[in-house]
Parts: structure tokens; C-alpha cells; sequence
């Protein structure tokens, strides 16, 4: 026999057993919290136009895309993430709606990964995604039902991490910071590089005050409590509206009964121009990534032509099972089958095997009728 | 609950960690096992601080750090740089300081101002791709090489090299000299960035004092 035919290529791999078990009850939890709220679950095609990914668009380089060509020589791409594909739908089939909406979806995501670390290529990804309403509860709603959700699991332990583009984005403003600088400082200070982003700032002769302050965000780890605080230091109407934001969004988590998970970090920016407003992020111990991401992309349906805003979250089934796992949680066994062994050369006995098994498996039961050796 | 928890240190095996150590301990921060040169273990630990540390290769580092194997890590920029793993540079340690190079023989200066295709040899493609490429729109053939990356010019393998300078001796005793510097390099701390989020108090108090001996 030949070996090779065994293999599955590197970052894709078989789901059997005690592990499809495990990621279906992951689902199945998560999704009805979800389905709770509301939330009609879509399916959208495995592959898209290319365009729908593009740069303008998406959150994954080019290069990480798996892409190939129809007969037309269209190009097209495997889904790297679910997000444009939900904004092209929602724009296509409720463009003149202005009703809110909200979907859910649940897939296989693919994205190339550099090889030999250890990062699947294919991976089920699980998210919500509500479009039409800007407003602070929108943003509430999707928090929350992101903490419900993994609560429901029975993940503990676990931290969200919100921040707001606006706050980083007014101090530049006033500051006067041209677009390529501030992207730059965007990717240093979202990366904690604080060092870099000083040279940068000073390199540039921004001035006191702004130059303090822009550092500053870099580590700016808060509690609710000092919030406010980080409002009085601020005079960019932009920066102040975007705590008043966050201050807000505290007050609906606590009405969900939620605020104990969350904290504030004004330095999380997204490398990419997709989010618009609030950013938020759930970390765990026992897995080095973040294991939700979501956030508000205002601009997104424009992209299809829809004039929406939209706030949703996602996340990858594997990270919250790796969570789990390393917390010690007790997932559910799947229920035992019952064996009914029966005689093949006797029908009359088959016969009423097979009646025990069609009446325990009315009941509900599952029952596995085999062949005496 | 967080005290509960070890804080685990990677470090760049070598020089690079001796002077971690040496500075950790300024702070207070101190791990007999790890003094025992005798010792074959792998993973050395103090139990009052709740800390642990682990030696490796400099380029795992940020691998560790990545996967959260390791909450921090100390390595040099030049690693981080071509790693270019999803990480957190916190604190610029000082030490180890060098330079990112192109270097080659003083006829070869003329090939870097044309933006004419030349071969570079390096230990790290990376950053040569991405200095050549982003930087200088020059189209190169990069060749990876694991050592002694200076052979290349002087065997004709290459036109330049990409290689760290440090005092630029065996640059000089084999021909070749600095044409342009890249990057300038020392040892910087690195954070996984769920634990930054988990034990920001920790990391940060670590951080801050590490940075008031600097």
C-alpha cells in the first residue's frame, strides 16, 4: 500500500472522535446563545471573488489568500474570514432595507500559513455579525452576547479587552500627524512598541503635549474607574467623545451583568483601516492569542453598496477548545452507544434484534446492531 | 489567582543571557538554579517570585513568546526582526548593541545605487528581502546561508552581504567593508500579548523597574 495516501497536507487535518464531539458541543453552545438573541444563521459559498478580500476590504494580506481561477479566469478565493462575505450578502439582498440586522455564521475559514509553525490553513471559524445600528447598544449587545456565549462553554477566567479608534486617532488629529505617520505609529503602538514609537514621535518634532500623550497610549491599561480619568487629559472633541463612548458601553455591559470581565485599553488598535470605532478582544490563559475578535467596520458595506454600519466578533472553534483544555474544563461525553449483536445466519433472530434496536432507537437511544464473529 | 501562576522567561542562550540575569538581578529578580553550571536541567525556577526561566536558541525565542510558552522573552532585535512573530517589544535593553550591515567590497558600492538585480547573502532573509524590496525598490536574489555569510563576496558567491557588524575586524581582515547600515540592534524584552492582558500588574511592575535601571 502506498503511504503516502495517508497524509493530509500540512495544516489541514482529520476531525474524528472525542474531538468532533468536543467542537460540535463548542458549537452548539455558542451558537444557541447566539441563536438567543436573534441572530439568523447564514451560509455563504466556500469561495468568493477575489474583490470581495481585496486589500480595501479585509484583514488578511494577499499572499495568505488561497486563490485560483474560474473558466472566465475570474480570480477567485477560498473564504479567509467571514466577515466581507456577510457585508456582500447583507448588501445584496437588504439594500434598501433599514432595518437592522443580524446574522451568524458558522464555516471553515482558509488562509496560507508560513510553514512548520503550527498554525492550521483551515480552521472553523464561528461569529456574529449585526448590521444597521450605530449605537452604543448595538456595541453592548455584541459584547455581551460574546461573553454569554463563551460562559456557556464553560470557559472561566477570562478577560475582555475593549478599546476605541477615535481616542488614538483625535490625538493625532490635533497633533497634526500626517496619514503615513500615523499608520506607522498605528502599527507601533498596537504592538506595545513603545521605544519605536517614541523615536517615531520624535523624530517627526511632535510637540509637547501630544508627544506624551500619544506614548502614553501604548500602555494605557484602565479599569472603568480611570476612564474618566483619561478623559480630562484629552482636549480633542474626537478622543473625549470616544471615552464618553467606551463610558457608556460600560454602563449597558453592566445592565447585561458582564462588567466584571471587562477592562479598557486605549492602545489596542488594529493594524488595518477596517475597524472604525469600538475594538474590543477576549484573552485567556492557556492559549498565546487572543481567542475572540471583533469590533465596529462602519465603512465595510460601503464597500458593497450599502450605507451600514455593523459591530460583530469571531472567533475559531480550536482556539476556545485549546482554552478549555488548558483550564482543565469538563467538556460533556457523548453518549454510549448500545450494541445489539444479532445472528447472520438466522434471519428469525435478526429480526428481532432489529425490533429491539428500531424501538430503543425511537426512544431516543443509540444503537449499534453488528454481526456475531 | 494570578499569583498563583508562573511567570516563564525565554532567553537567547549565551551572553545574551548572562546579562539578563545580571540585570534581573539588579531588581531583585534572581534564580540560584540557574548559577549551578553544573546543573542539566532545562527549565530552572525560583518559587518565592513564582518565576521560571528556560534557555534557548535565540531564534525560538519568539516563537515561545508567540505561543505563550513563554510569557517574556529577551532576544536581539535581529532575531525579532526576522522572526517577525506577533509580539509585544516592550523595553530596549542596552546591551548587545550592533548593527544590521550591507557590506561588501568597496567596488560593489556601485551596485547598490542602480537599482540593478545583485545577490546578497545572508543569515537573515528576511529582513534583507524586506530591506532591498520595501526599501530601496532594488530586485535581489537573496541566498541563505547558515555562517560565515562574509565568504560570499569573497568567493564570488554574492555581490554584498547582510550580516551584524559589531566592531567590523573580520570585515576589515577579509577586504570587506560597511556600505550601507540597515538597522541599528541591541537585546529587547518581548511579551506574549495575552499575558501582558493577564498579568499586566506583573510585566509592568517588572518593566517599569527594569526601565528606571536603565
Amino acid at each position: 500500500m502506498n503511504n503516502n495516501l495517508l497524509h493530509t497536507p500540512e495544516g489541514v487535518r482529520d476531525i474524528y472522535g472525542k474531538e468532533f464531539s468536543d467542537m460540535a458541543y463548542v458549537e452548539d453552545k455558542l451558537g444557541s446563545r447566539i441563536d438567543s438573541f436573534g441572530y439568523s444563521r447564514v451560509q455563504t459559498p466556500t469561495f468568493e471573488f477575489f474583490d470581495v478580500f481585496s486589500k480595501e476590504v479585509g484583514t488578511i494580506p494577499s499572499k495568505e489568500l488561497y486563490k485560483f481561477f474560474d473558466k472566465e479566469n475570474n480570480t477567485l478565493v477560498l473564504r479567509p474570514d467571514f466577515t466581507p462575505s456577510i457585508a456582500r450578502c447583507a448588501a445584496k439582498y437588504f439594500m434598501e432595507s433599514n432595518e437592522p440586522l443580524r446574522f451568524s455564521y458558522l464555516g471553515s475559514a482558509f488562509t496560507r500559513t508560513d510553514s512548520l509553525q503550527g498554525k492550521l490553513s483551515e480552521a472553523t471559524q464561528l461569529g456574529a455579525e449585526f448590521i444597521g445600528d450605530p449605537s452604543v447598544f448595538a456595541d453592548g449587545e455584541v459584547i455581551a452576547l460574546a461573553i454569554l456565549s463563551l460562559k456557556d462553554v464553560g470557559l472561566k477566567d477570562f478577560r475582555v479587552s475593549i478599546g476605541h479608534i477615535d481616542y488614538f486617532k483625535g490625538l493625532c488629529e490635533e497633533a497634526g500627524i500626517d496619514e503615513e505617520t500615523e499608520l506607522e505609529l498605528r502599527s507601533l503602538i498596537s504592538g506595545k512598541n513603545r521605544f519605536a514609537a517614541t523615536n517615531l514621535i520624535e523624530e517627526k518634532n511632535i510637540l509637547s503635549p501630544y508627544r506624551e500623550k500619544l506614548i502614553a497610549i501604548a500602555d494605557s491599561f484602565l479599569d472603568p474607574y480611570s476612564l474618566s480619568k483619561a478623559k480630562e487629559d484629552v482636549t480633542s472633541e474626537r478622543s473625549i467623545a470616544a471615552i464618553q463612548r467606551l463610558e457608556m458601553l460600560y454602563e449597558v455591559l453592566r445592565r447585561y451583568g458582564v462588567e466584571e470581565y471587562v477592562s479598557f485599553d486605549l492602545g489596542m488598535l488594529s493594524k488595518y483601516n477596517y475597524y472604525t470605532g469600538v475594538i474590543f478582544r477576549v484573552y485567556t490563559y492557556g492559549i498565546g492569542k487572543p481567542i475572540v475578535k471583533g469590533g465596529r467596520y462602519d465603512n465595510l458595506l460601503k464597500h458593497f453598496g450599502k450605507n451600514a454600519p455593523a459591530i460583530g466578533f469571531g472567533l475559531q472553534i480550536d482556539d476556545i477548545l485549546e482554552a478549555l483544555n488548558s483550564q482543565g474544563a469538563e467538556l460533556p461525553e457523548a453518549e454510549d452507544s448500545i450494541m445489539i449483536i444479532y445472528n447472520p445466519l438466522d434471519i428469525e433472530e435478526y429480526g428481532k434484534a432489529l425490533d429491539k434496536a428500531q424501538e430503543l432507537r425511537k426512544q431516543g437511544k443509540r444503537v449499534i446492531l453488528n454481526a456475531k464473529n | 489567582m494570578s499569583n498563583d501562576r508562573y511567570l516563564t522567561f525565554a532567553l537567547g542562550k549565551g551572553r545574551l543571557a548572562n546579562k539578563t540575569m545580571e540585570l534581573l538581578e539588579s531588581i531583585g529578580i534572581t534564580c540560584e538554579e540557574m548559577k549551578d553550571k553544573e546543573s542539566r536541567k532545562l527549565i530552572f525556577v525560583n518559587e518565592d517570585l513564582k518565576l521560571k526561566f528556560f534557555l534557548s536558541k535565540g531564534p525560538d525565542v519568539p516563537t515561545y513568546v508567540e505561543y505563550g510558552a513563554a510569557d517574556i522573552g529577551v532576544v536581539g532585535l535581529d532575531t525579532i526582526m526576522e522572526e517577525n512573530r506577533n509580539v509585544y517589544e516592550v523595553l530596549d535593553l542596552g546591551f548587545g548593541k550592533c548593527r544590521m550591515c550591507v557590506c561588501g567590497p568597496e567596488s560593489a558600492r556601485e551596485l547598490l545605487q542602480h537599482h540593478e538585480r545583485i545577490r546578497v547573502a545572508s543569515k537573515y532573509p528576511r529582513i534583507a528581502r524586506e530591506y532591498f524590496y520595501e526599501k530601496k525598490h532594488q530586485t535581489v536574489d537573496i541566498i541563505k546561508l547558515n555562517g560565515s555569510v562574509e565568504l560570499g563576496p569573497i568567493v564570488n558567491l554574492t555581490d554584498v552581504i547582510v550580516d551584524i557588524v559589531e566592531t567590523g575586524s573580520t570585515l576589515r581582515e577579509n577586504g570587506l567593508t560597511v556600505l550601507e547600515e540597515i538597522v541599528p540592534l541591541s537585546a529587547r524584552m518581548i511579551v506574549n500579548p495575552v499575558s501582558m492582558q493577564m498579568e499586566n500588574e506583573r510585566i509592568r511592575d517588572i518593566v517599569t523597574r527594569l526601565k528606571d535601571k536603565l
